[in-house]
């Protein structure tokens, strides 16, 4: 097996391609066609887990990068600008950064881009706390709402 | 005589007096009588009562005495003739081969199918239709899943999610135009094999009661020792089923004839309820 992620997914692409081919000459009526599907169908999840390696490879470092960089943000936002009612918008950027940078592209099929818009979303309100206040936590909310959506879905 | 009429009123008052003193000596004596008459009556009604709930008391116990040895009687009577009497056999059937009792069980399932009509069989051919184009979406959408770059991410959701409305699905059977006839041929056949093999169990059950061999335990629990007079008829057609049943339904129980009852609904719970009736209706005194 390649140990390079994009190897791998192109690998596992012509594995599919491959048993498509058969199932394609497979009439679905037939006996074996259900014995078929199931092949195929484990087959499109290993593409499919291995698309989800690739992009989590991809996605780490500039997720943990973003999560960095609003948690540095946070920081000096908190002290330069500092306003109680914007606390609310630092905590949860800064919540949400620390969870990026824990685990910076999830487990599930969907989920390191996610995290990618949920972690950007952060960024944005910590970087317009000292003009939007605590409204900014709104967009890290709606950040975190989309995060979920779209892993979930 | 007393001739101052004074005088004599006076003696006539003394006399009445008597009278009456003697008059309610008489009236208490009576009272008194009676009083003791009651009470020696009353006692004696409840002697009687004592009496009669123990004679009630004794005659259960007689009842259940006389109801224990009719069981001992009926198991003394088994075990004297099973050590000088013949057997009779219901458990082996070489006559009545597995082909036979597929075509029966055959025929009941056919029975139980409920014949599908035209506009069900166009509703199945409709729904095959509908699964073959998403099958053929989903195989397309397989196809481009191996094609796609990395980064495409909605197409990747896309694709992936065709692709899975056809894993979650089951083709449905093809309605077959053959089964109405098929179904008919199996009763037929069906009707044909139980009324074979009931022919055969019965000339069995009859020989061995001609000969007055011992039946098997299990079939002595559910029908009794014997037919119940002026019911043999109906006793036999019972027994015949009985042994079909647990042919048809591979019971081999040595004590209990009909198995445990089936869970599920359907011709078979209601011959195992049926028989369980009966069999209770036989052994009733």
């Amino acid at each position: 097996m390649a140990a390079d992620p994009l190897a791998r997914l192109a690998d596992r692409q012509h594995s599919l391609r491959t048993t498509l081919r058969a199932l394609r000459s497979t009439p679905p009526g037939s006996p074996g066609f259900h014995h078929l599907l199931t092949t195929t169908n484990d087959q499109v999840e290993a593409v499919m887990q291995a698309r989800r390696e690739l992009e989590a490879d991809r996605l780490t470092i500039p997720n943990r990068a973003v999560a960095t960089a609003t948690t540095a943000a946070a920081l000096v936002v908190a002290v330069g600008w500092f306003d109680a009612w914007s606390l609310l918008s630092l905590l949860l950027a800064t919540a949400t950064a620390a969870a990026v940078l824990v685990d910076p592209a999830g487990r599930e099929q969907w989920e390191p881009r996610a995290r990618t818009a949920a972690i950007t979303a952060a960024l944005a309100a910590t970087l317009l706390t000292p003009l939007a206040h605590g409204w900014a936590a709104l967009l890290t909310a709606a950040g975190i709402a989309w995060w979920a959506w779209r892993t979930h879905r | 005589m007393n001739i101052d009429p004074l005088k004599a009123l006076e003696g006539k008052v003394e006399l009445l007096k008597k009278e009456l003193k003697s008059l309610e000596a008489r009236v208490d004596d009576v009272q008194s009588d009676a009083s003791q008459n009651q009470l020696s009556q009353t006692n004696l009604l409840r002697d009687n009562t004592r009496r009669l709930t123990r004679t009630d008391d004794r005659v259960a116990e007689l009842a259940e005495s006389v109801h224990r040895l009719e069981r001992l009687l009926v198991a003394l009577n088994r075990k004297v003739r099973a050590g000088e009497t013949r057997k009779a056999d219901f458990d082996h059937w070489p006559d009545l081969d597995e082909d036979l009792i597929a075509k029966i069980l055959h025929g009941q399932d056919a029975y139980a199918r409920r014949p599908q009509t035209p506009q069900q069989a166009k509703e199945i051919r409709k729904a095959i239709a509908e699964y073959d184009r998403r099958a053929a979406e989903a195989i397309e959408a397989a196809e481009a899943l191996t094609h796609l770059p990395p980064d495409a991410e909605s197409l990747w959701r896309k694709h992936y999610r065709q692709w899975r409305a056809i894993t979650t699905r089951q083709r449905p059977e093809a309605p077959d135009d053959d089964t109405h006839a098929g179904d008919s041929a199996a009763k037929s056949a069906g009707n044909e094999a139980v009324a074979r093999a009931r022919r055969q169990i019965r000339a069995r059950i009859e020989d061995a009661v001609a000969h007055d061999l011992l039946f098997p335990a299990w079939f002595e629990n559910a029908l009794g020792p014997a037919a119940p007079p002026g019911k043999a008829d109906v006793w036999l057609y019972t027994a015949t089923d009985v042994v079909l049943y647990r042919l048809l339904h591979g019971i081999t129980s040595p004590a209990d004839a009909l198995g445990p009852a089936p869970q599920d609904e359907g011709h078979r719970k209601d011959l195992h309820d049926r028989l369980t009736n009966e069999c209770a209706e036989h052994r009733r005194p």
